[in-house]
């Protein structure tokens, strides 16, 4: 087992928490899931519970919710052991959103939000007016109050999921567990959800328990995250627990951690390729790459499966370089459809110019349009950043490159084929930039093999030939 | 044709919306009016205005005119009632059984006789029936009746106590080792049947009789012997319609919504199998009524219980006494068994209902 990160201070309790899990052990017949839990969670906390598959996360929240009994250890509720509290106790205080409910019967939206009232009600089933106005109540903040007559079964996922939330609203909880509420869910109704259980604990002060499997919204919604691998592996804020080696130890898999250009919250990204992984938790330098009229698709996917993050423009909209970018590339510089390069692209290409550690030119088409990225260029190429001019796959020139050229030969090289429909000025900044230190590629391999170094290593390796 | 089916959803749609106390009020009366009609034909039809007039005398709270034989008034009270009051009761019973194990099992096809009463039922009675002797109060319960309430409980223990395992009894498991028992106990049912003198040959005939099921008392003791059993056990079934319904969620919910998921299944399941067990007692095995009755209802109003249980009730009821009497009235004076009716007019009734409602039935 991997030894518990616990940071300091985030333990001493302002007040008598509402769950502690003492000590807490539990396993299946024979075999131990869960070794020696110990947390505590504060009314109107919203914790978001991470670990991989099979690493007990479901059992703790069932554990949470009394439907199983732990082994050896405590859980507390108020200071009282869960269990003493009775089912229907329980059930008054804790409520449990499944990850999914299959219901046999047609039941409308209402009989199910309804039936949440279950642990107040007696046996018979009578309602009072108040149970109504609760589950109407209930029903609007979850926003299902338009679905009240449809039949459950007959909705869409994440319109389940929601009355699945209204239902446990119904019970009017202090503790409200969710399993892997976003699991089936698209990015839409994901954060919907995540929306909506943020706002219960934050105007309701429900106190929330949320097993997650993405790392991302989990570091996204929630203050306080427990990563769990049969027991707490660490429990704090996001930037504490989204810490990379621990990711890797517990998932099992590399990663890595960032805040996102733009964004305010650590993102957890897939593993890069070996080289990158050393760098991981740091901001990964950034390539960009000018390109245009399909110029760049190559180079973009080659970048891409070589995990080198980049930006990329700017480009046109309906540019199929663009719509490549877009899936690609970390961020996209856009201008309108066939317009010139406008005042506010340059300036928004120049500042991430400024980031920028490679350049990348695509061998596009050369037009007055865009005669403002190879100004932009050759100013990178003369604060000394490297820039590497692609040349055309289909010229297969037996000229070598690091041989010193002729203008003639280098005009005609840089000018297949024909691109330049800038009176000449296009080839004559092409020629400025390589007079500046830019370095000539014709092959994409190459390009992403002087990435990489450039990455790495952070100086100005020369092209090996 | 297309605009008939669109009326009959609209009307079905309609018995959706109608108040649950009007619902049940007319299936009551539809219920009295099946039950005049069973008392009705027979051997000797009896007009139904005549009926409707003892019965009102009988109330006391009425005087007619007695301008009829007073043989009438005897083959009414003493032999045509009884058979009719226990073929509704019996009808109500496993109806509501079925619902009740339909809930708990979460199973569409589950029946009272799923889990193992059937086939105890029937061994209990072909072992009455091979045994050369009857009860010492035979006429006041004889002893078929007795051994097939025995066989089912017995079974039903065993089947559950089988199922047991861990302070647990999983739904899967309880249906699977009811599956098993009952091959073996009709195996066992079998060879008893092979093995007995042939002499006995009547008592196989009468104990086919008994299996194809039908309810054949000539006094009122054990109607009200069984009744004492059946009709609390649906005022019980009724008071747990919630639980039902929380039930229809899936075990774990039921959970999570506070309720003592083992504790109701026992009790649902042991109550279940006793009335289906005192109805077996006097009908026989009288398939299809527990199967479809809740499947009917819960197609014309909704799966909520608190309406399904009663109006289940009624519903079984109602269909069994008609069954009953197409039974005895298609190719009379013989009696054919009543389950070939309760199939051969439940089915295609049920197949009409499923075709011709408005949304898919997802049971």
């Amino acid at each position: 087992m991997v030894e518990s990160v616990q940071s300091p201070g985030q333990r001493v309790a302002q007040t008598a928490p509402l769950l502690t899990v003492e000590d807490l052990t539990f396993g299946y017949t024979g075999q131990t899931l869960l070794y020696n839990v110990q947390a505590s969670v504060q009314s109107g906390e919203m914790v978001g519970l991470l670990g991989p598959n099979g690493s007990g996360k479901t059992t703790l929240l069932r554990l949470l919710s009394g439907v199983l009994r732990p082994q050896r250890g405590h859980i507390l509720l108020d200071g009282r052991e869960l269990a003493a509290w009775g089912r229907r106790g329980i059930a008054q205080r804790i409520a449990v959103v499944p990850q999914e409910l299959q219901v046999p019967f047609a039941f409308t939206v209402e009989q199910m939000v309804a039936l949440g009232r279950t642990p107040f009600v007696s046996v018979f089933g009578t309602r009072t007016s108040r149970d109504r106005e609760i589950v109407r109540e209930a029903m609007h903040v979850a926003e299902v109050d338009g679905l009240a007559e449809r039949v459950f079964n007959e909705l869409s996922g994440g319109e389940r999921q929601r009355v699945m939330v209204a239902m446990a609203l119904a019970q009017q909880p202090r503790l409200l567990l969710l399993d892997e509420p976003t699991s089936h869910l698209d990015i839409k109704y994901q954060i919907e959800m995540l929306e909506l259980v943020r706002r219960l604990n934050r105007e309701m002060g429900m106190a929330v328990i949320a097993a997650m499997h993405d790392l991302n919204l989990a570091a996204r919604y929630f203050s306080r995250l427990l990563l769990f691998q049969r027991g707490v592996v660490a429990d704090g804020s996001p930037a504490e627990v989204l810490e990379p080696r621990l990711l890797q130890r517990v998932y099992g898999v590399n990663v890595q951690v960032g805040v996102m250009h733009g964004a305010e919250h650590l993102s957890v990204l897939p593993p890069g390729d070996p080289v990158s992984l050393e760098i991981a938790g740091e901001v990964a330098p950034k390539v960009h790459l000018m390109a245009g009229g399909g110029s760049g698709a190559l180079m973009m996917r080659a970048l891409a499966d070589a995990q080198i993050a980049f930006s990329a423009g700017a480009l046109n909209i309906g540019d199929s370089d663009h719509t490549l970018a877009l899936r690609l590339a970390t961020e996209v510089i856009t201008e309108q459809p066939f317009a010139p390069i406008s005042e506010a692209t340059r300036q928004h290409l120049h500042a991430c110019l400024q980031g920028s550690s490679l350049l990348m030119l695509c061998p596009m088409p050369l037009g007055p349009g865009n005669l403002a990225l190879l100004q932009e260029a050759l100013a990178v190429c003369q604060r000394g950043v490297p820039v590497l001019l692609l040349l055309s796959q289909n010229d297969r020139t037996n000229i070598s490159l690091t041989d010193d050229l002729s203008s003639e030969v280098l005009t005609q090289l840089l000018n297949t084929p024909a691109r330049d429909y800038a009176h000449g000025d296009g080839i004559k900044l092409l020629c400025q930039l390589v007079a500046a230190g830019a370095r000539l590629v014709a092959s994409v391999g190459e390009a992403v093999e002087y990435a990489r170094r450039v990455l790495v290593e952070g100086d100005h390796p020369g092209l090996s030939v | 044709m297309k605009r008939m089916q669109l009326s009959l959803q609209t009307s079905l749609k309609r018995l959706h919306t109608l108040p649950a106390w009007l619902t049940l009020s007319l299936l009551g009366l539809l219920l009295l009016v099946a039950i005049m009609l069973g008392a009705s034909f027979g051997s000797t039809p009896i007009p139904l205005d005549t009926i409707l007039q003892i019965l009102l005398n009988g109330t006391h709270a009425f005087h007619f005119a007695r301008h009829w034989d007073p043989a009438t008034e005897v083959i009414v009270w003493q032999y045509r009632l009884p058979i009719v009051v226990g073929t509704a009761l019996v009808g109500a019973a496993l109806a509501v059984a079925g619902t009740l194990l339909q809930a708990i099992l979460r199973n569409p096809l589950a029946d009272p006789f799923l889990i193992g009463t059937s086939s105890g039922a029937a061994l209990g009675a072909a072992i009455a029936f091979v045994l050369p002797f009857d009860t010492l109060y035979g006429t006041f319960f004889p002893l078929t009746s007795l051994l097939s309430f025995i066989g089912a409980i017995v079974t039903i223990i065993f089947v559950y106590l089988l199922a047991r395992s861990g302070g647990e009894t999983p739904v899967v498991t309880l249906i699977l080792a009811g599956v098993v028992v009952n091959t073996v106990l009709v195996a066992i049912q079998t060879l008893l049947l092979t093995l007995a003198p042939h002499s006995q040959f009547g008592g196989i005939t009468a104990l086919f009789d008994w299996l194809s099921g039908g309810v054949s008392i000539v006094t009122w003791s054990p109607v009200v012997l069984v009744a004492a059993l059946i009709l609390p056990g649906i005022v019980v079934a009724c008071c747990l319609a919630g639980v039902l319904d929380a039930f229809g969620l899936g075990e774990e919910s039921a959970a999570y919504l506070g309720l003592h998921v083992e504790r109701y299944k026992l009790l649902i399941i042991a109550l279940a199998s006793l009335i289906t067990a005192a109805a077996v007692s006097i009908s026989g095995l009288i398939g299809f009524v527990g199967l479809i009755t809740p499947h009917v209802m819960r197609l014309l109003l909704g799966p909520r219980h608190r309406l399904l249980l009663p109006a289940s009730a009624f519903g079984g009821a109602i269909f069994l006494v008609l069954a009953d009497l197409l039974a005895r009235v298609v190719l009379a004076p013989s009696v054919l068994p009543v389950g070939i009716f309760t199939a051969l007019v439940g089915a295609p009734f049920f197949l009409f209902l499923l075709k011709n409602s408005k949304r898919a039935y997802k049971w």
